[in-house]
């Protein structure tokens, strides 16, 4: 791939080459000319974008292409708030002094993970965006149980997604208070399961930790430091999101929606559907209420429940982002736990509602 | 040897990384500029895309001047205990092909999904999808808002969407028959015997989430199913107290630069 297009691959000038065995910095004058390959790179890359299509008349068959339709869709969907929590990653990690969030949070651990579940409040990025910012928060220190609780908590304890589900649905059957509280309540219960693990450490993957060590160690002014960080985080995240995207796509052309839908208004059995249904759709939890509202006339709504509460943590997309960080023993247990907890909650709304 | 392994992964890490995000941000850029980006996702959220795309380019251009293996090359010169982890680790690395070739495959992969979306012209959803996901529900995306406007007959910029939940939530359906409508879609089958579906995707976010909305059109010529047509009509209310439109005109058309309404 890279190799066979040279003008596609982020180039290795032999001045930057160069200035690495030295060891040092590279002076500002390479680091113009550098620049400015870039700039001439990414210019071939628009020339591409703009007459490559011209030369692939001949359509794809028609599933093929309402598959990369639909993962191009969510790609481009999701990739500014992968950018956008790049750079919160960054913030965190390189531009806030030591300290400066630690004196803020209260020392035991149950009353840290309490407070970091509710970071997600004023973080504005959806799902997609949180893994970077929570590998910046790992980074800076935060214990793996903690960074997992904001992880959890975040896409479901978050302005936008509050508002969009009571767009939706308003109160009724309960819907919008059991996602809220199941969603907080599930990422603590994750939380402290794992607080309880005897290495956490053991939970995040060899390269994660390996990338720790380096970035501990960066050398280098902030601007350096920034762009190394954003070269590493961008080098983590974007094959798993790439990857999950396609899974999406693919999943939602070969498996039939009747299949899941076929099962209907029975109580338990609706809300396995849902489940299921929310890890095959990867929808944004920004608009995940909006879809599960076309499915309240004909589904019970502890599974509508059930939907809004997987999709956002665990569905396709999310996974293979998280692979990025935590083994993938730590994922199915965190799967596992998401799963009985979400049909547990919605079990319930369907007994009262 | 060692030296152009190395050479090689820290291509590969700057390709994977920024050379993926950058592709991508070309595209949507590339999209926006022609109007197209519609295509894939909301328009309400494209100065978004369209911004932090530029910004991701601007740090795509900075990483050309941040020497090549410069973000994972130092750590090697730490006296401290550490080192023996770090020689672990690469130990590990070599002697799991395994774990390699997984990272290679799924490297391979991704760039392969993003090249395809670089080189392949933009397309919508295909009837087929549309039809495989029909599930029945009427969708109600729209809210009940449509239902408000329309029964003060405000429905000059109604679109199929909002005609469907209309037709599938109005109580009293006499109060719209005979309104003028004129309306752009694709054809799918009809439930009944007469006349066929006139259907449009409906967008929240992004294409991954469209829900197609139809509506049931009275007109006595068969047509292709997935061919765009606008109709003209008016809605009228069945002997079974269903809404339909008997169409006056029905003009088959081109794809429309923006086939999904949102």
């Amino acid at each position: 791939m890279s190799r066979s297009d040279p003008r596609l691959t982020p180039a290795p000038s032999g001045a930057g080459a160069r200035a690495a065995r030295r060891g040092s910095g590279p002076s500002a004058r390479t680091a113009a000319v550098a620049f400015g390959i870039g700039v001439l790179v990414i210019a071939g890359l628009f020339l591409i974008d703009a007459y490559a299509p011209g030369l692939f008349p001949a359509a794809l068959p028609t599933r093929a292409q309402d598959g990369l339709t639909l993962a191009i869709s969510v790609l481009i969907e999701s990739m500014p708030f992968v950018a956008l929590g790049v750079v919160l990653s960054i913030v965190v990690q390189v531009w806030v002094p030591a300290g400066v969030i630690e004196r803020w949070m209260p020392r035991r651990a149950w009353a840290r993970r309490m407070v970091l579940s509710l970071l997600g409040m004023f973080v504005p990025v959806c799902e997609c965006g949180n893994v970077p910012f929570a590998r910046g928060l790992l980074m800076r220190g935060f214990t793996v149980p903690e960074t997992l609780t904001f992880l959890i908590a975040a896409p479901i304890v978050n302005p936008i997604v509050i508002i969009t589900t009571h767009q939706a649905f308003g109160f009724s059957d309960g819907i919008l208070i059991a996602r809220l509280l199941g969603g907080y309540a599930i990422a603590n219960l994750i939380g402290w399961l794992y607080s309880r693990h005897p290495d956490p450490d053991a939970l995040l993957t060899d390269r994660f930790r390996e990338t720790c060590d380096l970035v501990v160690h960066e050398p280098g002014d902030r601007a350096r430091r920034s762009l190394a960080q954003f070269v590493i985080e961008l080098r983590a995240v974007m094959p798993a999101l790439v990857i999950g995207s396609a899974l999406a796509g693919a999943v939602q052309v070969l498996i039939p929606r009747e299949a899941l839908l076929a099962i209907g208004s029975n109580p338990a059995l609706s809300i396995v559907a849902m489940m299921a249904l929310a890890m095959v759709v990867a929808i944004c939890s920004n608009v995940d209420a909006f879809f599960a509202l076309s499915f309240a006339s004909t589904f019970t709504p502890g599974s509508i429940v059930a939907f809004l509460l997987v999709g956002p943590l665990v569905d396709i997309k999310m996974l293979a982002l998280m692979r990025t960080t935590f083994t993938t023993r730590t994922l199915t247990g965190i799967v596992v736990v998401v799963v009985l907890s979400a049909f547990a909650i919605g079990s319930v709304v369907n007994l009262l509602a | 040897m060692r030296d152009a392994q190395h050479l090689g992964s820290h291509l590969a890490t700057r390709w994977l990384g920024v050379g993926l995000a950058a592709v991508l941000s070309v595209v949507t850029l590339g999209l926006a500029l022609t109007g197209r980006l519609a295509l894939y996702i909301n328009p309400d959220s494209t100065w978004f895309a369209v911004g932090m795309a530029v910004l991701v380019l601007i740090g795509a251009a900075l990483s050309f001047a941040l020497p090549l293996g410069a973000e994972d090359d130092h750590g090697h010169d730490h006296g401290d205990a550490r080192d023996d982890d770090h020689g672990d680790h690469a130990q590990g690395h070599r002697t799991h092909p395994a774990a390699l070739a997984a990272t290679v495959v799924g490297g391979v992969a991704a760039s392969g999904v993003v090249l395809l979306t670089l080189v392949v012209p933009p397309a919508s959803l295909s009837a087929e999808l549309a039809m495989s996901r029909d599930v029945g529900a009427p969708p109600l995306f729209a809210g009940s808002d449509a239902v408000t406007l329309a029964s003060t007959g405000d429905t000059a910029s109604f679109g199929v969407g909002e005609w469907a939940t209309v037709f599938a939530t109005a109580t009293n359906p006499d109060a719209f028959d005979g309104d003028t409508v004129t309306l752009t879609g694709f054809v799918t089958p009809a439930d009944g015997a007469e006349g066929f579906d006139l259907t449009r995707l409906v967008i929240t976010h992004c294409v991954i989430d469209a829900q197609p909305a139809s509506i049931p059109v009275a007109a006595p010529d068969a047509l292709e199913i997935g061919q765009w047509v606008t109709i003209t009509g008016t809605v009228s209310s069945t002997a079974d107290g269903r809404l339909e439109i008997d169409a006056s005109s029905v003009e088959p058309i081109d794809e429309p630069a923006d086939p999904y309404e949102y």
